[in-house]
C-alpha cells in the first residue's frame, strides 16, 4: 500500500476521474463565463465582437445598469444576516442545546422552512403582505393602525425591508441546525467542572461554548454572507427585484441581461463579479476568523 | 432426434401461418413534429391550440404534433436559451414577431419560410407577415392579431352617470372624477408589470404625436427628444396623481387587474384585445373602446397599438423543416381560426368560415381594426430585446412618478437616441 500512495503516476490515476468531474462541472462554466465576459454577444447565433474589459467598466460606471445598487442590497442582505439571522439561530441553538423539553420538536419546527421549497414561501409571504386581504395588513387594520397598512412589495421604502424578512426567516433554522450540532458536541464534562465553579448559564456560553463552536461559527457567517451574495429565488417571487430595482440583486441582474436584455456577455461578467465576490468574502471571514485565533 | 423434429414441425407451422396471413402493406411512417408554445391551461388561446392540433392531426395521421405549453415569461427565457442548441429545440416555435424573432431571424436559427407561403397567400393577406419579414424574406406564421383597447364596465359608468364610453379626453376625466365621486376606481392596471402600464402610455403618446411619428421612433429612425410625448408622459402622470388608477396597482399582477376590472372593481382596463373573450363571457356589460384623441393636429381615433405580433416559427436546424413549414402554416390557420372565434384574438388570416358566433367585444374590436387610421406595434416588441427594456425601465419609472416627462424624454434621448 505504502508503495501504491508513493507511485506518484498512482495518485494522478486515482484521482483523475474526481478531477474531471470537478474542472467539467465547476471550473470549465466559470472559464466559459469569464471568456464570454470580453465578449459583445446577444447570446442567438456565432456572431460576438470581443470588447475587452468593457463590459466591466460598464458594469460599476452605468447607472442604468444599476450593478452598485444591486450589490448594495446583497452586502445589507449579508450585513442583516450576520446581525440579525446569526444570533438568532445561536439563541436558539444555545437554548435548545441545554436539552430543554420538546427539544426535537423545535428544532423539526425551526428546521421546517429550509425544507420549504422558496417559491412556496414566496407565495405564502405574497399572501402575508397583500394589501387588500393580506394578513399583515388586516392585523393593522383590527388593531386600530390603519395608517401604518402599506402595499408592502409595490412601495420603495418598505419593498426592500419585506424581502429581506423573509429571506432572513428562511434560513434562521438552517444556521440553527449548524450551531446546534456544535453545542451538542462540547463535552459535559466541561460544563459541569464551569458550573462547579460556580460559572452561570451566560458565563458558560461565553467562555465554554462560544470557543468551542468558534469554527462552526466561521461556517455559520461564510454560508450566510456568500449566499446573500448568491440570493435569487425568493427575490425572482416576490418582486423580481422591482418596484424600479429597489430590491434587485446581483442575481435578478444577471437574468435580466441574459434573457430579458439578450446581453450574454454583460450576464457573464456579472457571473464572474459574483464568483470573485463570493471567493473574495470567504477567504476574508476566513481571515478574519484566523486572525482572532 | 426427438427435439430435432418437434423443431421442424414448428418451424413448418410458423411458415404455414405466415402464408395464411394476408399481405398487408408497410405501415406509413408517421413523422412527430415537436413544438413549443405559450398556451398553458389558464392562457386564453389554449382551447384554439387544442382544437386545430386535434383537427390537423385528424386529416394528417401520418403527423404527429408533441406539444408543450410554458408560461408567458419563463418561455421568454427557455427559448432564447434553446436558441444555441439546435437539437433542444422544437421543429416549431411560438415566437413574438417584431425584433424578438429579428434576433432569431439574424441568426439564422429561424427558417425561412417563402417557399411555404405560396400556397397559403390567397388566404393570408402579405401585409400581415410584414413584422415578421426581415430582409425580404418571411421567417414566421402570424396567428391572430390583437391591439390595445379600452373595455369599459357600461354599469358602474352608469352609476356615475355615464352612458357611453368618453370619446374624448376632457369627456374621460369627467367621467374618471364621477365614478371616484362614487367611489368607484377608474383604471384597473397592473404596476408591477411594466408592459400592462404601456398599454396606458403608449396610446396617449400615440393620441398625442401620430402614429407615423411613435413608428418611426420605435424603429430607432427618430429621436426621442421630441417635447409632445414629455406631454403625453406628463398626461399619464396626471392621471395617476388624480387618483385614476387602482392604489393597490404595484402589487398587483395583470391577471388580477383583469379579474377586478370583471369583477366589477374597476370601471376601466386598457390591455390587450385577446382579453375579449374572457371579458364577453363574464357577466356584465362591457364595450370595447379607444383612448381619446389628445392632439388632434396628429393624431386620430383610429390610430391603434398593435398588430399580427403571436407568430409560429420554424427551427432552421430541423431535420423536417420544410414539412415543418407548411405544418406551421396549417396549424397558423387553424390556430387563428379557433382562436378569432373564441375571442382571444383577431383574425391575421382572412376568414373563410362562418363567424356569425363571434363574441360581441371580438366583433367590435374587429370592426375598430377593420377602420383603423394607422397602427404602431407594441414598444416592447418593435425594439429590440436591450433597447425595448431600456425602454421599460423608464415606463415603469414613469407609473411611479420617479421622473416626469422630461425626465422620460431626456433619459431615453440619452440612453436610445
Amino acid at each position: 500500500m505504502k508503495k501504491l500512495y508513493s507511485n506518484k503516476l498512482h495518485i494522478l490515476i486515482f484521482l483523475l476521474p474526481a478531477l474531471i468531474l470537478f474542472c467539467g462541472v465547476l471550473i470549465a462554466p466559470i472559464a466559459m463565463s469569464a471568456y464570454y465576459s470580453f465578449f459583445d454577444w446577444n447570446g442567438i447565433g456565432p456572431a460576438k465582437a470581443f470588447i475587452g474589459f468593457s463590459n466591466y467598466k460598464e458594469l460599476f460606471t452605468s447607472d442604468s445598469i444599476g450593478f452598485m445598487k444591486a450589490l448594495g442590497n446583497s452586502l445589507l442582505l449579508a450585513l442583516l444576516s450576520v446581525v440579525i439571522q446569526l444570533p438568532l439561530a445561536l439563541g436558539l441553538a444555545l437554548a435548545l442545546g441545554k436539552g430543554i423539553k420538546g427539544e426535537r420538536a423545535f428544532l423539526s419546527i425551526y428546521f421546517m422552512p429550509v425544507l420549504i421549497s422558496s417559491v412556496v414561501i414566496g407565495q405564502l409571504w405574497l399572501k402575508i403582505y397583500n394589501p387588500e386581504y393580506g394578513i399583515l395588513n388586516v392585523i393593522l387594520r383590527a388593531i386600530g393602525l390603519e395608517g401604518l397598512t402599506r402595499i408592502w412589495l409595490g412601495d420603495v421604502s418598505t419593498a426592500l425591508g419585506s424581502v429581506l424578512v423573509p429571506m432572513l426567516w428562511q434560513y434562521v433554522g438552517y444556521h440553527m441546525l449548524l450551531l446546534y450540532a456544535g453545542v451538542k458536541s462540547v463535552p459535559p464534562e466541561l460544563r459541569e467542572a464551569a458550573m462547579l465553579d460556580g460559572a452561570t448559564d451566560a458565563q458558560v456560553n461565553r467562555y465554554i461554548v462560544l470557543p468551542y463552536i468558534k469554527p462552526i461559527l466561521r461556517i455559520s457567517v461564510i454560508f450566510a454572507v456568500t449566499g446573500s451574495l448568491k440570493s435569487f429565488d425568493l427575490i425572482y417571487v416576490l418582486t423580481n427585484g422591482g418596484p424600479f430595482h429597489s430590491t434587485e440583486v446581483p442575481s435578478t441582474l444577471m437574468i435580466s441581461m441574459l434573457f430579458l436584455r439578450n446581453r450574454y456577455g454583460m450576464g457573464s461578467t456579472i457571473a464572474v463579479m459574483l464568483i470573485i465576490l463570493c471567493f473574495g468574502f470567504a477567504l476574508l471571514i476566513g481571515a478574519i476568523f484566523k486572525g482572532e485565533d | 432426434m426427438k427435439k430435432i423434429l418437434v423443431l421442424v414441425l414448428a418451424l413448418c407451422m410458423v411458415v404455414s401461418l405466415a402464408a395464411c396471413g394476408s399481405s398487408k402493406p408497410a405501415e406509413t411512417k408517421q413523422t412527430t413534429l415537436k413544438l413549443w408554445c405559450i398556451a398553458t391551461e389558464s392562457d386564453a388561446n389554449r382551447p384554439a391550440y387544442e382544437q386545430a392540433i386535434k383537427e390537423f392531426e385528424t386529416a394528417h395521421p401520418d403527423i404527429k404534433i408533441e406539444w408543450e405549453a410554458f408560461e408567458n415569461n419563463s418561455y421568454k427565457t427557455k427559448i432564447k436559451a434553446a436558441m444555441n442548441d439546435p437539437e433542444t429545440l422544437p421543429d416549431i416555435f411560438f415566437t413574438w414577431s417584431g425584433a424578438f424573432l429579428g434576433d432569431f431571424a439574424n441568426a439564422g436559427v429561424a427558417y425561412v419560410m417563402d417557399d411555404a407561403y405560396k400556397p397559403f397567400a390567397k388566404d393570408l393577406p402579405e401585409v400581415m407577415l410584414q413584422n415578421s419579414t426581415y430582409g425580404g424574406h418571411h421567417y414566421a406564421v402570424p396567428l391572430t392579431m390583437n391591439i390595445v383597447t379600452l373595455f369599459a364596465n357600461m354599469d358602474l359608468l352608469a352609476q356615475a352617470g355615464w352612458d357611453h364610453v368618453p370619446q374624448t379626453y376632457e369627456d374621460l376625466t369627467a367621467c374618471c372624477d364621477a365614478l371616484l365621486a362614487k367611489g368607484i376606481v377608474p383604471f384597473g392596471v397592473s404596476g408591477s408589470e411594466t408592459w400592462c402600464v404601456t398599454e396606458y402610455l403608449e396610446p396617449i403618446i400615440e393620441k398625442t404625436i401620430g402614429y407615423q411619428d411613435m413608428n418611426e421612433i420605435f424603429a430607432g429612425r427618430k429621436t426621442w427628444n421630441d417635447p409632445a410625448i414629455a406631454t403625453a408622459v406628463n398626461t399619464l402622470q396626471d392621471m395617476i396623481k388624480k387618483g385614476y388608477f387602482d392604489p393597490n396597482a404595484m402589487a398587483t399582477g395583470n391577471d388580477q387587474a383583469k379579474i377586478n376590472f370583471i369583477a366589477g372593481k374597476t370601471a376601466f382596463y386598457q390591455n390587450g384585445s385577446w382579453n375579449c373573450g374572457e371579458i364577453s363571457d363574464a357577466a356584465g356589460n362591457f364595450q370595447a373602446a379607444l383612448f381619446p384623441v389628445m392632439d388632434s393636429s396628429k393624431a386620430t381615433y383610429g390610430q391603434v397599438i398593435g398588430g399580427p405580433n403571436d407568430a409560429l416559427a420554424v427551427n432552421a436546424k430541423s431535420k423536417n423543416a420544410e414539412l415543418a413549414a407548411s405544418v406551421a402554416f396549417e396549424l397558423g390557420k387553424g390556430i387563428c381560426h379557433y382562436g378569432y372565434l373564441a375571442g382571444s384574438g383577431l383574425p391575421a388570416w382572412t376568414p373563410d368560415y362562418d363567424t356569425s358566433a363571434v363574441k360581441p367585444l371580438v366583433a367590435d374590436v374587429a370592426k375598430i381594426v377593420a377602420e383603423s387610421e394607422g397602427m404602431v406595434l407594441f414598444g416592447d416588441n418593435a425594439m429590440s430585446a436591450d433597447p425595448a427594456n431600456t425602454y421599460l425601465d423608464y415606463v415603469s419609472q414613469v407609473y411611479g412618478c420617479l421622473i416626469d416627462g422630461d425626465g422620460f424624454v431626456a433619459g431615453l434621448t440619452k440612453d436610445l437616441g
